[in-house]
């Protein structure tokens, strides 16, 4: 009897056929997916809609932890229970319905029931709004406004921790066990060591927002107050949204390179979880240096664009904008360009990434106040671009992921044959870059040339930023 | 052969380029990006020197500073009318209420029912607003008699904000002696900081007493504020001020800062003044824009007595709903290296930021907490502040 396989592989193993010619199907999946997340917007989080979830740290909170459910069903359980027949055989539609049913089923237990309920009444109050009310002067809004944020930032960690479990450590030490073992045994991995992180980096952030600061429970001032010119854990949400974005980078525009030239297994995976974290910084600590270039020095004390801390966050709210164009060439653009060697593609899907995260960015500052219900400005407290950005990709997900691109494709199950064909390409496109004189010597001058990059950006940058008038 | 082998060179070369390029930009980001070697990078701060002039003393009178009086209640509002981000004209809170509810209300429909009432007809026009509005007695305002002397001896006299709650603003001016100045033309103008309701929405109640009187209003305001001047019967000069320094007297000028603010609302007036022997003193709404930027901002643009920051009063805009935040503390950690000697903080200071300043060992003045102020931290309704006296 065969063991039923639910979804594993699945994603690998199915085949996107283009029902139209050209760029078609990527315009009308990236119309239809608009339709919906502003449909969506409007219904859950616009402040002029219907259910005004964009506090914002209520919708927020939602929607980092719905991306986190999708990662789940898909990466770590692998769509079980489903079985790899429906899978292959239901209609997208269908199951975009369903799954997308579970998923919001799946969030709304976790909040409610997990957070709440469970650690809220019986380890942090602050996870639960109603154990906050209790405190004296506390208005309901802001014990769930509390509340909403310390789930979210822990939301934050399991985005990066959970899906870095499959792409770098390759399931590792579960790689062989069915589902749903392997699933839970992911699972409770990446929820412990979220767990794990949130205490070592978001936990004395909750503990000095009470008056007095909560010395016995958590560590006050927090030990990055230097370090980062703040108190607030707006340093972490930083580097940890640049791991999520690290993560998606190596997943889909980066193919898993430069990982994936490594051969002995363990080392990748090593090699690979803590180099996600070396991107993250180098961008965590880039994007920071951005602001100062264009904007001036951070003053700590200051609010709005010159606070540290809101520098921090800013950061993370560029990486993130960075990850819209990375999805987009990765799921509706079959990720071009593949013609060229591995390290040619990836360079250039990067540039590609780099200029249209540069004009999303812009234009996002120019029009979301016109039809998102945010406010103008960059830093306004309630100006959260993570909040549209992070609700578009999850939309993004549930129809790659879930509706195989409908209506842009059909998916058809690869042969066997197939498969193996593109396992062998793949295994040449990294057996093609090896060690020799010519590889090293373009690699030196390369590195040279990187550095001149780096340097040249941070001259032009605040020239082009005078440049453009992004908000009059 | 010897192409092939050029043209496998040529790739390997390639290869090799695109990763060093990547791998030497990013390992440059990561050790440089946050060095200190960084910070020859930054332009050095050129101080402008403006000079606004030197006056004698000012003296303040909080005539209020208590904007509403239950945190819980104007939450409760604007988490039912769907968060911070509403703008504040649909909340259907006073005196724009129409009677449809929290968060359906507009200017048009507000206005319609008590414009023929405004400015005289104030009490007349309160009834409808309170049959009409969402929580009408949870409105007080924010607004202060400010008093400036110049080296010549010359006095002047400004209000800074008109409040928010018609009734409570006319017991307010009736308990400082406003009403009177007012009458008698003796207060020069009325300077507008920013748009938020409990600043602006209590105009009628100047100009019930002095219709004439002139107003600045940052250039900010949206076209309902506009229209609201308008229909609340103002008759003298409305001067829009611009982004930037603008100087009203010797000693003394605005800086206007183009900033978001919640409940959809741009820009924010605050005021210096350069106080002779003393050094700056700052006089602000809310200051929306942060205490320490409004500091680092008149060390930037202007000259003043000493180079010494003397003294502050008005919302610093800390803690607003007692919420707190840890960039706050970062507030209350900086603020110390900045030196003000004199610091009259309350409104949307927050009671738990006036204690943390205390506990920092900062010169808060302490109020009186009278006339529904809450604590003595900071000063309250009625309680008075002087500089350079």
């Amino acid at each position: 009897m065969e063991i039923e396989r639910y979804g594993t592989n699945y994603l690998e193993e199915r085949k996107l056929v283009k029902r139209w010619k050209g760029p078609i199907p990527a315009i009308v999946c990236l119309i239809f997916t608009l339709v919906i997340f502003y449909a969506t917007w409007w219904i859950f989080q616009d402040p002029r809609g219907l259910m005004r979830m964009y506090t914002p740290y209520v919708g927020y909170m939602y929607t980092r932890w719905w991306l986190i459910v999708l990662i789940w069903m898909v990466y770590i359980f692998n769509y079980w229970p489903f079985p790899r027949s429906w899978l292959n055989k239901t209609h997208p539609l269908l199951k975009g319905v369903v799954l997308t049913a579970i998923s919001v089923g799946v969030l709304y237990v976790l909040i409610k029931g997990f957070f709440e309920g469970l650690l809220g009444n019986l380890g942090l109050a602050y996870f639960n709004p109603e154990q906050l009310l209790k405190l004296p002067g506390i208005t309901e809004f802001f014990a769930i406004e509390y509340a909403s944020l310390a789930c979210l930032m822990f939301a934050a960690i399991a985005s990066w921790l959970s899906p870095a479990w499959i792409v770098a450590c390759e399931e590792a030490p579960w790689q062989d066990l069915n589902q749903p073992s392997k699933g839970i045994s992911i699972w409770i991995a990446t929820f412990f060591l979220s767990t794990l992180i949130y205490f070592m980096t978001m936990h004395s952030h909750m503990g000095i927002l009470y008056y007095p600061w909560q010395y016995f429970t958590s560590i006050a001032p927090p030990y990055w107050e230097k370090f980062a010119d703040t108190v607030s854990g707006n340093f972490h949400i930083s580097w940890i949204m640049c791991c999520t974005v690290s993560v998606w980078l190596v997943e889909t525009i980066w193919e898993r390179y430069p990982f994936s030239l490594i051969k002995r297994n363990w080392l990748r995976r090593i090699v690979a979880f803590f180099g996600i974290i070396a991107i993250a910084f180098a961008m965590h600590f880039f994007l920071y240096f951005v602001q100062e270039l264009t904007w001036g020095p951070a003053i700590r004390g200051t609010r709005r664009d010159f606070a540290p801390d809101w520098r921090w966050l800013h950061v993370g709210e560029m990486a993130v904008i960075f990850l819209v164009p990375a999805l987009f060439i990765k799921f509706y653009c079959g990720n071009w360009p593949t013609k060229f060697s591995l390290p040619v593609n990836v360079l250039i899907r990067t540039v590609i990434a780099i200029i249209a995260a540069a004009l999303i960015y812009i234009f996002y500052y120019k029009t979301s106040h016109l039809f998102l219900g945010t406010q103008k400005g960059f830093s306004h407290p309630q100006q959260f671009p993570m909040i549209p950005t992070i609700w578009l990709i999850d939309i993004w997900l549930a129809h790659h992921w879930f509706m195989d691109n409908w209506p842009g494709w059909k998916m058809v199950p690869k042969t066997a044959e197939e498969i193996a064909q593109e396992h062998a390409e793949h295994e040449a496109m990294i057996k093609d870059v090896r060690w020799n004189a010519s590889f090293g010597w373009g690699l030196g001058a390369g590195a040279v040339a990187g550095v001149a990059v780096f340097f040249t950006t941070m001259w032009i940058l605040p020239i082009l930023y005078n440049a453009i008038n992004i908000i009059k | 052969m010897s192409e092939n082998k050029d043209k496998t060179s040529r790739r390997d070369f390639l290869k090799g380029a695109a990763m060093g390029v990547a791998g030497g930009a990013l390992a440059t980001m990561l050790v440089y990006s946050y060095s200190p070697w960084r910070k020859r990078h930054f332009a050095k701060v050129e101080r402008k020197l403006e000079d606004i002039g030197v006056c004698k003393k000012v003296n303040i009178t909080n005539i209020s500073e208590t904007s509403w009086f239950d945190n819980a209640a104007l939450m409760g509002d604007i988490k039912g009318a769907g968060g911070l981000l509403v703008n504040q004209y649909k909340y259907n809170w006073p005196p724009f209420g129409d009677g449809t509810g929290l968060g359906n209300g507009s200017y048009e429909k507000g206005i319609a029912k008590i414009k023929h009432l405004l400015p005289d007809r104030l009490e007349e026009a309160w009834e409808i607003i309170s049959a009409n509005s969402v929580h009408p007695d949870n409105a007080g305002g924010y607004c202060a008699l400010i008093e400036v002397e110049e080296l010549n001896g010359q006095k002047h006299k400004y209000l800074l904000d008109s409040g928010w709650s018609y009734k409570w603003m006319d017991e307010c001016f009736k308990r400082e002696g406003i009403d009177e100045m007012l009458k008698n033309r003796e207060i020069e103008a009325l300077i507008m900081t920013h748009e938020h309701f409990d600043h602006f929405w209590g105009i009628p109640v100047t100009l019930k007493y002095d219709p004439t009187i002139t107003m600045y209003i940052p250039e900010g305001v949206y076209p309902e504020g506009l229209q609201y001047v308008k229909d609340s019967g103002h008759q003298g000069k409305l001067v829009k001020i611009k982004p930037g320094l603008n100087k009203y007297i010797p000693g003394m000028a605005s800086f206007l800062f183009s900033v978001p603010i919640i409940c959809r609302v741009y820009g924010e007036q605050s005021l210096y003044f350069n106080v002779k022997d003393k050094g700056l003193v700052s006089v602000t709404g809310c200051c929306h824009q942060g205490i320490i930027q409004f500091a680092e901002t008149a060390y930037r643009e202007i000259k003043y007595e000493n180079d010494n920051l003397h003294g502050v009063y008005g919302g610093l805009h800390i803690s607003p709903f007692e919420d707190w935040d840890p960039k706050y503390d970062d507030l209350a950690i900086s603020l110390g290296k900045y030196g003000f000697e004199k610091v009259g903080c309350n409104h949307c200071t927050g009671i738990i930021c006036a204690k943390k300043f205390i506990a920092a060992g900062y010169p808060v003045v302490r109020g009186t907490a009278r006339y529904r102020s809450k604590d003595t931290a900071y000063l309250g309704n009625g309680d008075r502040i002087a500089f350079g006296v």
